[in-house]
């Protein structure tokens, strides 16, 4: 049985486990409810040559950086970054999670998504800045767990990154 | 604990034991379940198969042995069946021990306070956004609003420029203009020879006299209260004693005409001066606003038509007036009297020869 560790890393309600609903559970609510510890969550998905289960850490999004705990992310084999389009600061906050996590256990793959594209009149984020991360080779999605727009593309993106 | 009386160990014992629901796995070097036991079906996880791999019963393990950091605590973990744990996992020779230590309610708790403090601080931050956004939209509503009054003050000059203020103040209430004048004074004024001048000198020196003489015709506007109602080629019109009549209007265009003729002789455009014709007349006259789209205040009436006649009719030079003009100066102003002359259109005219 083929199954990897993926943690997702971002600020507080920059929408974590709101993509993991969407993408293991095709559901969303707007209820916003905060993640304490860590949910965990698995999802097949079938890629051209094989079929792998990624098991979705749906890790705390803290208010504090320093208050992440790193030791959640042991085992893992790849990364889900998000942030809030509408909020610039979680870039950030996105970025700083995970050089602490590459420090720990080494770089890993990784997709970057900017979520919350559907508030496109509230949207915070330059072109600019993500055609720049674009340019260092990164994987970068604008979705929406609302709408689930790209969702399904940025981790089967991840989920053949990390079968390579 | 082991300074603890028996009695009181066992009941921290059971305590501990039954608040947190304990359950254990051991995990052996191949990353088999080796044993288990404890609450393990408050966990939902009673049907963990000993002997069989740990991570594939287990999802949360993948990637977690051999882990080089043992003792290892994660905490809060939320199992697939809604408990949440304290997991522990801490080594004994090859094995791993794995315990489950229930966190639910406290998980449950800390989530409440969370909840609350994230959203103030969402909150907080939309304000934030929300007061960012009101600022930037007040201040382009400021700019904007600046360039509107920047350009209405344009178009005011414009105006301006093209008609006499008071007209343009009644033009914009949206008044129409056809005033009758009973008494102004019309001058024309034209260059000597300038068609053929303009022949010879080229285009550049063309519109240099061209600039120079209206340039002057509209500083003498000013300085005599006159006002300048158009130019034709080199021909220029101004007449005194409107929009608001006034008395000395030929008096005014008497000196006009002196200070207009002698500026023109005092600049030379290729080493020669400008000669002027210029003619003067005065009685009444229709003024008005004609054109919708682009204004032109013009005057109308027989008076305009004869005193465009005296000038033509004027010498190099010469400032001519009509009989009505010389009577309306006195004798303040030197004149010569002409002989009557036919002009067309009118018939025999008396004029006279304004002296310097």
């Amino acid at each position: 049985m083929l199954q990897k560790k993926i943690c997702m890393l971002g600020g507080f309600a920059v929408g974590k486990t709101s993509l993991v609903r969407r993408f293991v559970q095709s559901i969303f609510s707007e209820t916003y409810l905060t993640t304490v510890g860590v949910k965990i969550d698995k999802k097949s998905v079938v890629l051209p040559d094989k079929t792998v289960d990624l098991i979705l850490w749906d890790l705390a999004g803290e208010d504090d950086i320093g208050s992440f705990r790193v030791s959640y992310v042991r085992g893992a084999t790849g990364l889900v970054l998000v942030v809030d389009g509408t909020r610039a600061a979680t870039l950030a906050v996105a970025l700083t999670l995970r050089e602490r996590v590459e420090a720990e256990f080494g770089p890993m793959p990784f997709v970057l998504l900017f979520n919350k594209s559907d508030l496109a009149d509230r949207w915070a984020i330059p072109d600019s800045d993500i055609d720049g991360l674009r340019q260092l080779g990164w994987q970068i999605y604008l979705t929406s767990a609302l709408s689930g727009e790209c969702v399904d593309d940025a981790f089967r993106q991840l989920a053949s990154m990390v079968t390579e | 604990m082991h300074g603890l009386p028996r009695e009181v160990r066992s009941w921290i014992f059971n305590f501990f034991y039954r608040e947190h629901s304990v359950a254990y796995l051991k995990i052996d070097a191949e990353l088999c379940i080796a044993a288990k036991g404890g609450n393990l079906k408050h966990y939902g996880l009673s049907s963990l198969r000993t002997g069989k791999p740990v991570a594939d019963q287990l999802e949360f393990m993948e990637g977690l042995l051999p882990c080089p950091e043992l003792p290892f605590h994660m905490a809060m973990v939320e199992l697939p069946g809604g408990r949440v744990a304290d997991l522990h996992l801490f080594a004994d020779n090859d094995c791993v021990w794995l315990l489950f230590l229930d966190a639910t309610a406290e998980r449950d708790n800390r989530q409440r306070l969370q909840q609350k403090a994230y959203e103030m601080t969402l909150l907080q931050e939309r304000e934030r956004q929300l007061n960012e956004k009101l600022r930037s939209t007040n201040e382009a509503l400021r700019e904007s609003q600046e360039g509107l009054s920047r350009e209405y003050q344009r178009a005011e000059t414009l105006l301006l420029n093209i008609l006499p203020a008071s007209i343009a103040e009644r033009l914009k209430a949206h008044e129409q203009i056809a005033d009758n004048h009973a008494e102004v004074s019309v001058l024309f004024a034209d260059i000597v020879g300038f068609t053929e001048r303009a022949r010879s000198v080229g285009a550049v020196t063309t519109l240099a006299i061209l600039n120079y003489f209206f340039k002057v015709a509209d500083q003498l506007s000013e300085r005599y209260g006159c006002e300048k109602i158009k130019t034709i080629g080199d021909c220029v019109m101004v007449v005194a004693g409107l929009p608001a009549a006034r008395s000395d209007h030929a008096e005014a265009l008497a000196h006009y005409a002196l200070e207009l003729r002698e500026a023109g002789m005092r600049e030379r455009f290729a080493g020669v001066p400008l000669r002027l014709r210029i003619g003067i007349h005065s009685g009444p006259i229709v003024a008005g606003v004609i054109g919708k789209k682009r204004f032109a205040y013009d005057l109308w009436g027989d008076t305009v038509n004869l005193a465009s006649r005296i000038q033509t009719s004027a010498e190099p030079d010469e400032i001519r007036i009509s009989d009505a003009t010389h009577t309306l100066l006195g004798p303040d102003f030197a004149c010569d009297p002409l002989e009557e002359t036919e002009l067309r259109g009118t018939g025999r005219v008396r004029m006279w020869r304004l002296r310097a």
